[in-house]
């Protein structure tokens, strides 16, 4: 019946941009392996650590904002509230990687479960003040439960991370550490983009009443985005307060939110390997001019001006790889 | 009773100020559909401005003119660069810009005005206490809820019972008729910007007396402020009212009832009015697609 339909199976080609954008990320991951071998000091080891966390949150939200249009301003709530969770935990159970990794993917679930369901019906720019008002509402907690969360101070001196027996305090390892959860979440978020969830995602992000229409559960879609955007950044959220050895309310900040955001507009909006290069740039900047003058914050400002004069799409879009074309939000 | 009473007039200043503020982010966001987070920067501008003009010993009933003329004029250098070119652009790009820029003018300001708290110099004529029901009440409160109540009278009935505002009110639902009608939007859109400005210079002059200047309020004011227009919806002078009541009312108590949680609450009590309604208390019917 059926026979001759099944003469074409063929592999399909790869389309040329996702060849493109991988060689780009096979570059990128080579880089990340040779990055200790030639620079072995502890400084820029635990920096590479911190670019990977952060550009993992970013490459998370990069998956909402670029593929399903949900600019939120609270995704500092998610990664900082798995820091939270994993450094409090740390405190009273001892910093085992497998626990702090299930408590961070945990939390960082659960906010953005919260923040995907209080903002089911809402679009544009009700989204975004929604998203935010959720996220200050944990950065509220973090800051005045002072007992949990060390209020203003924020939290030190928790234990050192560990596998086992085995510590993982010296800067090689977090490092290590670090790349393979970047590693490990941009392959997790790439199947996903790339899978018919993601697609209808894309779908939703068109045409929402459209894929109403055609059948498409538009709030359960966005809710999955949502959950598995904040496994991801919780993953890299619960590793990094062992990085830098502290987690404070700024973590969670708003202001941390668009950051998140700027770096995922500096490496190029739908481009998931460009949240690694958003984050790269924006923090060796920041680093450099707070070195070198007080008034960095003037130069940060100056930094997100910047971007959007001058590179709306970003460096992975200027690298060749189509960006998101934003119609009006 | 008679403190509930007290607190009712502490929540009712509270209440203008937010609704002086929310309805200059409003005209913007609804007039051009532009998010603009430089509106906090105004409302701190404004605070500044007046507590220098009368801490120079300039006439005090000049600082309110004088900072609304002062924001409404960086309000119009802004609206010539970057802001021109950012309107027909999405709202992300916008939020990052404007966010940007709000950053640049905090530093500027803790660069200029210094990091420390200021408080206005109360005029001789506005200090001093009324006793309500046997209760203090500053008399300075209720020169914010008169002042207020009067500005945004007038500013109803310029933008609900005047050409300009008939225009104003027209290029909101769309823009291309009233281009059509011979109208020049560019330059409605230009004195939108600059009178948003202006009226946040001037809610932050008036609160200066009530909330003090320091760095960091302009960020707690745009919050509240953006809460306030999204919670009233877009473009409806009642709304915005309303919500500001509201959440200017559901602040004051819960400062009395929870001190510690007070900010989480009546953030919670916002996101809870926007999740039932998405779209704000007041919507104007759109067509869906």
């Amino acid at each position: 019946m059926s026979a001759h339909l099944n003469t074409t199976t063929h592999q399909a080609p790869a389309p040329a941009k996702y060849r493109l954008g991988d060689k780009i990320a096979a570059g990128l991951v080579l880089l990340l392996a040779l990055i200790p071998l030639v620079s072995g000091d502890g400084f820029s080891l635990r920096f590479g650590a911190e670019i990977l966390l952060i550009g993992t949150a970013v490459m998370s939200l990069n998956l909402l904002i670029g593929g399903g249009g949900l600019v939120s301003l609270g995704h500092a709530a998610v990664f900082g509230a798995a820091g939270y969770s994993a450094a409090v935990a740390a405190g009273s159970w001892g910093a085992q990687l497998p626990v702090m990794l299930v408590i961070g993917i945990f939390a960082g679930m659960l906010i953005a479960s919260i923040i995907g369901l209080v903002t089911l019906r809402s679009a544009g720019l009700f989204f975004l003040v929604l998203t935010l008002v959720v996220g200050q509402m944990v950065w509220e907690l973090a800051f005045r439960w002072r007992d949990v969360t060390g209020g203003a101070d924020g939290l030190r001196g928790f234990p050192k991370l560990a596998l086992g027996s085995l510590r993982l305090d010296t800067p090689l390892a977090l490092y290590l550490v670090a790349a393979a959860i970047a590693l490990v979440g941009w392959a997790v978020t790439r199947s996903f983009q790339r899978a018919p969830i993601g697609q209808a995602l894309a779908g939703v992000r068109d045409q929402p009443i459209r894929m109403g229409a055609l059948g498409y559960q538009v709030g359960r879609i966005r809710v999955t985005a949502f959950l598995l955007a904040g496994a991801v950044a919780g993953a890299a959220g619960a590793i990094y307060p062992f990085v830098n050895q502290y987690i404070g309310p700024n973590s969670v900040h708003w202001s941390m939110s668009a950051a998140l955001i700027i770096m995922a507009v500096i490496g190029g909006v739908g481009s998931l390997y460009g949240g690694y290069l958003g984050a790269l740039v924006y923090l060796f900047v920041q680093t450099e001019v707070s070195s070198y003058t007080d008034r960095w914050q003037l130069v940060i400002g100056l930094i997100f001006v910047a971007t959007v004069i001058l590179m709306p799409n970003g460096i992975a879009h200027w690298l060749g790889q189509r960006g998101v074309r934003g119609g009006r939000s | 009773m008679s403190y509930y009473l007290v607190q009712t007039l502490n929540a009712l200043s509270f209440s203008v100020l937010l609704m002086l503020t929310g309805l200059g982010l409003s005209l913007v966001l609804s007039l051009m559909n532009f998010v603009n987070l430089t509106h906090g920067s105004f409302f701190l501008l404004g605070g500044y401005v007046a507590i220098h003009w009368i801490g120079a010993g300039a006439p005090w009933w000049m600082a309110f003119p004088a900072a609304f003329v002062i924001a409404g004029a960086v309000g119009l250098v802004l609206d010539r660069f970057p802001f021109g070119r950012f309107y027909p652009r999405t709202h992300l790009m916008q939020v990052l810009l404007t966010y940007g820029l709000s950053v640049i003018f905090a530093d500027l300001m803790r660069w200029g005005f210094g990091a420390d708290t200021v408080s206005l110099p109360t005029p001789e004529l506005l200090r001093g206490v009324v006793f309500v029901a046997g209760l203090p009440f500053p008399i300075y409160r209720l020169f914010i809820i008169a002042t207020g109540g009067v500005l945004a009278l007038g500013l109803w009935y310029a933008i609900d019972r005047t050409l300009w505002g008939a225009a104003i009110r027209a290029c909101v639902i769309d823009r291309g008729i009233v281009e059509t009608l011979g109208l020049n939007t560019r330059r409605i859109f230009t004195v939108g910007v600059v009178l948003a400005a202006g009226l946040g210079g001037l809610g932050g002059a008036l609160g200066s007396g009530m909330l003090s200047a320091y760095p960091g309020l302009d960020e707690e004011v745009l919050l509240l402020a953006l809460l306030v227009v999204v919670v009233g919806g877009l473009g409806s002078f009642g709304g915005t009212v309303l919500s500001a009541l509201l959440l200017g009312f559901v602040t004051t108590f819960s400062r009395v009832w929870l001190p510690e949680f007070a900010n989480f609450l009546s953030l919670g009590i916002m996101a809870a009015v926007l999740v039932m309604w998405p779209s704000g208390l007041v919507v104007r019917k759109m067509r869906q697609v």
